[in-house]
């Protein structure tokens, strides 16, 4: 991460009428990082999202984006920016080059800094079919790769994503990520939302949000680190277990966390002492292996399991 | 030109004139529904099922009937003459609009005694109907009393010189169809501007639209002065159908007639614009549209003659576009009013475009809430 502050929220609070979407939420994002959004349905991810791009003017607190913020104009933001939203944003009844060009029109691009930089971000998404094609014919993952071409038109310092690979292939969501890291490491920040932990796992930096609040921000090696200070096993049933069972476990009293992954389960113990008495015994049930501790049981610890 | 409102009119156009169902909607919809409603909308009543009930020697019972029918206004009812059954029961059953029924013992005897009355039952649940029925049988048993036993009705102390002014024939489609012209004007207009901005928040591409640095503006006029200029593309298309289909005159000043027709449209198209701004999602924005066009068109004097409404009623017409680009199309067409005419209804169609663009400016945000 680059020491350069670019984008920064600061006690940052939305409210819709009595609902608060996002609760005194406090950030900063350096220049060139990739920066993950985690967080449930309804966490305040889109929401804060919508604010740092200049759409959504915050109730409360302050945040600048690419050294401007909301006292500096309506549009100050927006100008600097680049915004894919959760709904797809192109229109299916334009062509590609239809779509880039109103897009251009929208930022008042002069024609020739405009021919170039198309020429750029095409062959950055390493468009194959021609700009006539419409955009009904593109693949889930190709209309993607377009739309952030379209965010990306008018070279913007901080491009916020949110949930960019929602419903693309594997394949194309691998392309997507290879995309943003290019992104990334030509300086522009990158601030993403996914509810994809592998794809977490490619952030610099990850936030997770529960209920408006902040709950934890690290990279990924750090938040698993502070999720779990105690050593993670992977129990594998020798036999299949019953539902009784296995929430008998969920509920046993060697355990801190145990959580099915799979047929497997991800498990941390409650202390050394109650691991040591009853190893054994869960020896007779489970093939016990030491693992690191993925970012879905990061998430399912520190963002569902609290109460 | 303002390079965003130019990218706005070019991509509203593309849409509008690629899809070919879009192209019927604004182009064909308008010319094969102005020439049918032009054919089928009339106030005239025609083609009243009539019966009547008389005997063998009641001529002049048989003669009303005959000239009725003669007419072209009448038609036989399916049973009448002696095999007619009870007057009132072929009204109720809907087999006949109209019975004359006479006297006991018939109506030329009962004439031949000096107390002659001659009853005519009309289904009233058509008003409009009744009155017609009413009125064209007096005519006609005037005449026919007239043609068989001489007798005249005692004239008239003054005697009214009439001159009909503007639609001589009276044809009814020539003052209908300025009214068919307006009714497919705010059709179009209205509701395309409306789902073309509804259609935007509904998609999502709304989103795309405001997080660009654009003014409330450059969105409000990107988005509407596409459907202004669609909107205008109209007015021959239906001009020329009413001229050269319906032979409706147009006696005034085109440039009167293109000054009306803008002002109509920028009306139409910034109300479409404000109900956009209540509107989530397309179905509200049609059920919306409808709301308004319809009180706008029984306010608008197209159907009914806006002097009869209650004078706490008559406001609505003033504030209804509709009512002012009629009386722009009938004065400008067939009475060849020019742009001085015109001056006052275009005027407040003026008025009532900039009163609902700015409550549409002041409700329209380039930011979410």
């Amino acid at each position: 991460m680059n020491d350069e502050t670019v984008v920064e929220a600061r006690d940052l609070v939305v409210r819709y009428g009595d609902f608060t979407a996002v609760d005194r939420v406090t950030f900063t994002v350096g220049r060139g990082e990739i920066f993950g959004f985690l967080g449930a349905n309804g966490a305040g991810k889109t929401t804060t999202i919508r604010v740092l791009c200049g759409v959504l003017p915050p109730t409360e607190g302050r945040v600048r984006v690419a050294g401007t913020g909301y006292e500096d104009g309506e549009n100050a933001i927006k100008a600097k920016v680049g915004y894919m939203s959760q709904k797809f944003t192109l229109y299916n009844d334009l062509t590609v080059k239809e779509n880039l060009d109103f897009i251009a029109s929208l930022r008042k691009l002069d024609a020739a800094y405009y021919a170039k930089r198309r020429q750029e971000i095409l062959e950055l998404i390493s468009f194959k079919k021609g700009l006539g094609a419409f955009v009904h014919e593109l693949s889930g993952g190709t209309k993607q790769q377009v739309s952030l071409a379209a965010a990306l038109l008018h070279d913007p310092e901080v491009v916020f994503l949110d949930e960019p690979t929602a419903g693309v292939t594997p394949a194309g969501r691998e392309r997507f990520w290879a995309l943003i890291r290019r992104v990334a490491e030509s300086g522009k920040t990158v601030f993403v939302t996914t509810h994809y932990m592998d794809e977490a796992e490619q952030c610099g930096r990850i936030a997770l949000m529960r209920e408006g609040k902040l709950v934890a921000m690290d990279s990924p090696a750090g938040l698993k680190a502070a999720a779990f200070p105690e050593q993670v096993f992977e129990f594998e049933p020798i036999e299949e277990l019953s539902f009784s069972r296995m929430t008998a476990f969920q509920n046993h009293e060697a355990f801190a966390f145990f959580e099915p992954y799979g047929h497997r389960f991800h498990a941390a113990a409650a202390n050394a002492e109650a691991w040591r008495h009853w190893r054994p015994e869960l020896e007779k049930t489970f093939r016990i292996r030491t693992i690191a501790p993925s970012l879905e049981d990061v998430f399912i610890r520190m963002v569902e399991d609290r109460p | 030109m303002n390079k965003t409102l130019l990218g706005f009119i070019k991509k509203e156009l593309i849409q509008a004139l690629r899809d070919p169902r879009m192209k019927y909607i604004l182009f064909a919809a308008p010319i094969v529904e102005m020439t049918l409603f032009g054919v089928a909308i009339s106030n005239e009543v025609k083609n009243i099922r009539l019966a009547a009930f008389f005997g063998a020697n009641d001529y002049l019972v048989r003669d009303i009937y005959e000239h009725a029918i003669g007419g072209g206004w009448f038609i036989p009812a399916r049973a009448s003459g002696e095999t007619a059954q009870d007057p009132f029961e072929l009204v109720r059953s809907g087999d006949a609009d109209a019975v004359l029924v006479p006297p006991e013992g018939g109506f030329t005897r009962a004439l031949g005694r000096g107390d002659a009355q001659l009853q005519i039952l009309v289904n009233a649940t058509n008003v409009t109907q009744a009155q017609s029925v009413e009125s064209y049988m007096k005519a006609i048993v005037a005449q026919t009393l007239a043609d068989d036993l001489g007798l005249t009705p005692r004239p008239p102390p003054i005697k009214f010189d009439v001159r009909v002014l503007f639609n001589p024939s009276l044809d009814t489609a020539i003052f209908m169809v300025p009214g068919v012209m307006t009714m497919l004007m705010v059709l179009t207009t209205l509701i395309l501007a409306n789902i073309g901005i509804v259609r935007e928040k509904e998609m999502g591409t709304f989103e795309m639209l405001i997080s660009a640095p654009v003014s409330k503006s450059e969105v409000i006029f990107g988005k509407t002065l596409p459907y202004v200029l669609i909107g205008m593309t109209n007015l021959p298309l239906l001009l020329a159908i009413a001229m050269l289909v319906f032979h409706v005159p147009l006696r005034g000043s085109i440039l009167a007639l293109i000054a009306a027709t803008v002002a109509f449209v920028c009306t139409t198209v910034a109300m479409g614009t404000l109900i956009s701004t209540y509107c989530q999602n397309q179905q509200q924005a049609s059920m919306a549209s409808f709301l308004f066009m319809f009180p706008a068109i029984m306010f608008s004097g197209l159907i009914f003659p806006i002097e009869n409404m209650p004078a706490a009623v008559q406001w609505l017409s003033f504030i209804d576009p509709l009512a002012h680009y009629l009386s722009l199309l009938r004065n400008i067409m067939l009475k060849g009013g020019g742009l001085q005419a015109s001056a006052w209804h275009i005027g407040v169609l003026l008025i009532l475009a900039a009163v609902s663009a700015a409550a549409s400016f002041r409700r329209f945000r380039t930011t979410l809430s």
